[in-house]
């Protein structure tokens, strides 16, 4: 079955042809919004939803840009609203402790986030390069995750992106410079202890 | 110098750890978790209401606006209280353009 096919059956509600679309692409999604949100749990809820919003919305997609793409974008999109909610959380967190509560984010994003597709012998520093990406501006984030995770070609992370072939290298230029800096920081923090 | 080296190797090492890393595959039954969810998606308004004044934010600016209110109540009882010639003052010119004044039509129809 190819593309046009399986979206025009996804838009007549046909459930055969959700449960290939989901078989085909979730690891796709999940692998995304994973390294986006470093988090096994939050990543699996979150692919939920963004099948969800596919199965919801698939009526409305015209076909103007890849079907791939078009869940790339619905993955990101939501990875980065989970990651606005947790910050949200974060802010309203003192009340929270004021009435003796525990921040539960709090206390899972204090472990090393561990990619499952990474080499033994690289996890360690993996581990620093995840805790390093938390620290760069999103739209930085987002193109390294999509280009080393996804192994998206700048060309298709411009279009996923929605933005060009020349915003995206730049992208990477600097998502690279400040990955650098800020896992000089890391490692020279570890050093003084 | 060769501190520096070594940070530097480090960071290079870091930043190609992901270079072979392979995708990592979601959990088991994720259509059957996906259609579970679909079914519980159905709340009633009432439920969405629910959980939406018992998020922290909106039960704290809630109980903040009732605060308010409850001061602003307090600090314009208090003053009216204090100040009870404002409301004698205002009660004056009330009195003075009385409806009971005589019209025109009283003052032209003084004789039978």
């Amino acid at each position: 079955m190819n593309q046009p096919e399986l979206i025009a059956q996804l838009q007549q509600g046909d459930e055969q042809a959700f449960k290939k679309l989901v078989d085909e692409w979730q690891d796709m999604v999940y692998n995304t919004v994973l390294g986006i949100v470093q988090n096994a749990d939050d990543a699996d809820d979150i692919t939920q939803e963004v099948f969800i919003q596919v199965f919801q919305s698939v009526s409305s997609f015209k076909g103007d840009s890849k079907l791939s793409t078009w869940l790339y974008r619905i993955a990101v999109s939501k990875a980065l609203d989970h990651e606005k909610k947790k910050k949200r959380k974060k802010r309203f967190g003192f009340v929270h402790s004021l009435f003796g509560g525990q921040d539960e984010d709090e206390q899972i994003h204090s472990v090393e986030f561990e990619h499952p597709g990474v080499e033994l012998e690289k996890k360690e520093k993996a581990a620093a390069l995840f805790s390093a990406l938390k620290q760069i501006p999103d739209n930085q984030r987002i193109a390294f995750t999509l280009h080393k995770l996804e192994g998206q070609t700048y060309q298709e992370v411009a279009e996923i992106m929605n933005t060009t072939l020349f915003a995206v290298e730049s992208l990477m230029g600097r998502a690279k410079a400040n990955l650098k800096k800020e896992l000089g920081n890391y490692y020279n923090n570890l050093k003084e202890r | 110098m060769n501190n520096k080296e070594n940070l530097d190797k480090l960071i290079d090492e870091a930043l190609n750890s992901v270079d072979s890393i392979k995708r990592a595959e979601a959990r088991p039954y994720l259509l059957t978790r996906i259609y579970a969810r679909m079914d519980k998606g159905t709340e009633s308004v009432w439920e969405k209401a629910g959980w939406f004044i018992s998020r922290p934010a909106v039960a704290f600016a809630g109980l903040c606006l009732i605060l308010l209110i409850n001061a602003v109540v307090i600090v314009l009882n208090n003053s009216s209280a204090q100040n009870p010639i404002v409301e004698q003052t205002a009660q004056t010119p009330t009195d003075e353009f009385s409806y009971t004044v005589a019209t025109i039509y009283d003052f032209e129809n003084t004789q039978p």
